[in-house]
């Protein structure tokens, strides 16, 4: 498809959850709480008018519903603030820190005074009737292999209700996630293409990671695509479940929007299994915001800003790394979460490849995983190179003593010990003999089933080329 | 440069980034406020102003409401206003929310109002219910009288939560003979939001005094921190015991008159009530000279002379109705009290514990106090107390005061408590 002839427009919204308490009161970010529901409330939200005396008619189609809205609380995961029923507390100071970390790495100005506001929203997904949110920074940028694009609008949020159940007389929440301090990161409507979108939605997910305060795993992070072409106004697409599946979607809405011969009016989607999408509501308009009147502006003084420390971006880590250690950049990409750890054991253990110690730190863990469903935990790493440090075993018997490690097996060290050399020639030699008609490589492998883990292969190889 | 007027819209220049919106009133000395095109307010740093570019005045937003049109087969309802969240916006000048009190607004604001009754509407101040003072009890009850003549069904006070108990107390005693509902109505959370409880409160009010026979003073709020029963509290029998929460009304030493479900509309009386008036009797002055004090460990007999020349006191004591004049070490308080007593002073003893009787023939402590002349509150909240005896002051000769204190007017003295408990 020729998307610049289409008149192709693209632009993200970006939510991501942060990893901290919430952002109004100090109940754990507990996304799902896992412990039994404590008390059930049972409320009623109307339509009201917006600052501009306009009832906004995203919040007029959701009236519309009038529908019952049940409230699962934990008592684990949320207190009266969540219930509406107490004020939002002094904002959560380390929740306004990442964020303002963020916008720094999105290279955006900080606002010298933010003021919440208050977005309504009445599908029941907030207590309150409205979403708490502030502009923390503008005019940001993030570099792309198709250029730069603007980074207009950085918010601070409250993340909504989880929904639970709906039917037509109610619609049930759980209290667990809301409140949760949220970033929503929006480039301007000028990405390219659908691989232009998923690369653009790929490196800020990198960059909020690289705070290492965000929270990670399924629904952590979340990214509307809104599409506009000459024949078509915007639409707003939600509910991706991963990036990969960003320009396949695309690429079909443009197609289903295509196929439309009458006039079409701007609305919110969501995705499906199978990447088509559906409509969910009409787009909300700009007469649902007004202030929070319970939460005084907030100023970002020098202070506060000094005190912000600018993290390595994860690329930049992961570039490090590869350069300093000659990694694969997979291996390096791999390694940054235990990028202090590694460079622990490369320094205790001196005579060992780095190279090597990475493999043992980050593939073998996740190959014993996908094929044994066991955990290698850190200390198992260090254990096992220690053996092999000190030489007590070979590079083959890394990979079984770890397994045996995760397993919670008793490690014999006496079954890996390595073969004095003059013992380890007789053997060979025994074997090369009863079978001499075999080829190298048979007879290769029949040494290694005797000895696995005792010996060094490229030694072995050596002996039976001597002795063939 | 233009004025920062609230209103205008502008573009401003900085000296990294060019904004335009609308200005928005602040106090602020140090920030101008703007909200942008996209609905979000910032506030930029004054010194940070290069150029402010002026682009168009202010445009003051058109009320579209409607005259309401009286339905001939509907009772009328006066809300009165006197402030509080219940019917409120956003105030852009303070940040805070602001009232609206016209019949319109009341209709365009809480619709369901129009099948129930007509609704008038009478503003008395627009005040937080902390500065209500005794003149406007007053200013009420003669707006009741109004209103009573114009012959309307019932009256609902708007009203800040705060000292809404002391209001209503008030008006019981004021409206010395009631025959109609006079409801109070309050809200916790401001009827600007989606999720306020305003409106459940305001439209079970009307239903209760548009579908019963009541008459008399009481309050209508929620009962729990659900949106489906109000319950109508006797107006002397109330209590905000919560700072926050929707229910943070309950009754005190007696139980709710109704409960008024809000989604089936039904509504079931829960304590039955007579009728005695016919006509309206008012009463509306009150003695100013009264003050409340708590009784706390660890006090002086300071604490008690200040009110020497008070014409009533109501000590909040502890557990039964007591203060420390046990030890020889508080022997000077129990000459205070007596000496406060002498120089005229009503002097009546509630109890902080806020549930139960005050009974102060138990322990010693109470004994000596009554000795003294201290007058038991019996289960009156304090709050209740405090306004009777105002009240009561300004309206009786002592010898009645002391036999009426104790003399159950207006529901206030529950003699038969039962298990009723938060």
């Amino acid at each position: 498809m020729d998307y610049k002839k289409l008149g192709f427009k693209a632009g993200l919204e970006i939510h991501q959850q942060l990893e901290s308490n919430k952002l109004f009161c100090s109940c754990p970010s507990l996304v799902n709480d896992p412990n039994p529901t404590t008390t059930i409330v049972k409320r009623k939200l109307r339509a009201v008018a917006g600052e501009t005396e306009k009832v906004d008619i995203a919040a007029e189609y959701e009236k519309s519903k009038d529908k019952w809205v049940i409230y699962e609380t934990k008592q684990t995961s949320s207190c009266l603030v969540e219930l509406d029923e107490d004020p939002p507390h002094n904002i959560n100071e380390e929740a306004l820190e990442i964020a303002l970390q963020i916008s720094l790495l999105l290279n955006a100005k900080i606002v010298d005074k933010i003021q919440f506001m208050r977005k309504t929203i009445i599908d029941g997904s907030m207590t309150s009737g409205f979403q708490r949110t502030a502009l923390i920074a503008t005019d940001g940028e993030i570099k792309t292999s198709k250029g730069k694009v603007k980074i207009p609008t950085i918010m601070l949020e409250e993340e909504a209700a989880k929904k639970i159940k709906e039917t037509p007389t109610e619609v049930v929440y759980s209290l667990d996630r809301l409140g949760v301090p949220l970033i929503e990161v929006t480039t301007n409507a000028t990405l390219k293409d659908p691989e232009h979108v998923k690369e653009a939605a790929s490196i800020i997910g990198m960059i909020l990671r690289s705070t290492e305060k965000v929270k990670r795993g399924i629904g952590s992070i979340r990214q509307d695509v809104n599409i506009s072409t000459k024949k078509h106004p915007r639409i707003e697409i939600k509910g991706f479940q991963d990036l990969r599946s960003i320009p396949k979607v695309i690429e079909i809405e443009i197609k289903r929007q295509l196929a439309k011969k009458t006039k079409q009016k701007p609305h919110v989607r969501k995705v499906n299994p199978g990447f088509t999408t559906t409509f969910l509501r009409p787009m909300p308009g700009s007469a649902r915001l007004y202030p929070e009147t319970d939460i005084r502006p907030i100023e970002i003084t020098s202070k506060l800003l000094k005190k912000i420390k600018i993290p390595e971006l994860l690329s930049e880590r992961a570039l490090k790394l590869e350069k300093g250690f000659k990694l694969n950049a997979q291996t390096a990409h791999g390694l940054i979460p235990k990028q202090k750890f590694f460079k622990f054991l490369v320094k205790k253990y001196p005579k060992i490849d780095p190279r090597f110690i990475a493999q043992v730190l980050i593939e073998h863990p996740k190959e014993i995983k996908s094929r044994y469903r066991v955990k290698v935990l850190d200390k198992y790493v260090e254990e096992v190179l220690s053996y092999f440090n000190s030489k007590k075993i070979t590079k083959e018997a890394v990979f079984e003593i770890l397994l045996e490690l995760a397993q919670n097996k008793k490690i014999d060290l006496k079954k890996y010990e390595i073969l004095p050399k003059e013992k380890l020639e007789k053997e060979i030699i025994a074997i090369v003999k009863k079978y001499k008609h075999l080829s190298f490589n048979a007879i290769m492998g029949e040494v290694m089933k005797e000895f696995r883990g005792k010996i060094d292969g490229r030694e072995v190889a050596s002996i039976i080329r001597k002795h063939k | 440069m233009p004025s920062y007027k609230p209103g205008n819209s502008v573009e401003i220049t900085t000296s990294s980034e060019k904004f335009s919106g609308i200005i928005m009133p602040s106090s602020s000395k140090k920030f101008i406020f703007i909200k942008l095109k996209s609905g979000y307010n910032i506030g930029i740093r004054k010194t940070k102003i290069k150029k402010m570019k002026f682009l168009k005045k202010a445009t003051k937003p058109k009320s579209k409401t409607k005259k309401v049109k009286q339905n001939k087969k509907l009772p009328t309802i006066t809300i009165l206003h006197t402030g509080g969240t219940i019917a409120s916006k956003v105030d852009y000048k303070t940040g805070g929310v602001i009232a609206r009190f016209t019949p319109e607004d009341i209709i365009s604001m809480f619709p369901e109002l129009k099948n129930i009754a007509n609704i008038e509407s009478h503003f008395i101040s627009n005040i937080f219910s902390d500065d209500i003072r005794f003149k406007h009890y007053k200013i009420m009850a003669r707006e009741i009288e109004k209103q009573y003549k114009k012959r309307v069904k019932g009256i609902i006070i708007g009203h800040g939560t705060d000292t809404l108990h002391y209001s209503a107390a008030a008006l019981s005693f004021i409206l010395k003979k009631c025959p109609i509902p006079v409801i109070f109505v309050g809200a916790q959370r401001s009827s600007d939001r989606a999720s306020s409880d305003a409106a459940m409160n305001l439209i079970s009010a009307a239903l209760f005094i548009t579908k019963t026979d009541f008459t008399g003073v009481a309050i209508c709020m929620h009962e729990t921190i659900n949106d489906n029963t109000s319950i109508i509290i006797p107006g002397t029998k109330a209590r905000k015991l919560h700072s926050s929460r929707r229910d943070a009304f309950k009754t005190i030493n007696d139980v709710p008159i109704a409960k008024i479900n809000y989604k089936t509309k039904k509504i079931t009386i829960l304590k039955p009530y007579i009728n005695p008036n016919k006509e309206l009797i008012i009463k509306p002055n009150m003695e100013e000279k009264v003050a409340i004090l708590k009784i706390h460990p660890n006090m002086s007999e300071k604490q008690f002379l200040f009110y020497k020349n008070y014409k009533g006191l109501i000590m909040e004591g502890t557990g039964l109705g007591h203060a420390p004049v046990g030890t020889k070490e508080h022997a000077k308080i129990l000459t205070a009290i007596k000496k406060i007593i002498k120089s005229g002073c009503i002097v009546a003893m509630s109890s902080q514990t806020i549930f139960g009787k005050v009974n102060m023939n138990v322990y010693s402590n109470g004994i000596k106090l009554l000795k003294a002349g201290v007058i038991p509150c019996e289960d009156m909240t304090t709050e209740t107390a405090f306004i009777k005896l105002s009240w009561l002051l300004a309206n009786y000769k002592k010898d009645k005061i002391k036999e009426l204190m104790t003399t159950n007017l207006k529901g206030e003295i529950n003699e038969r408590l039962q298990t009723e408990f938060i």
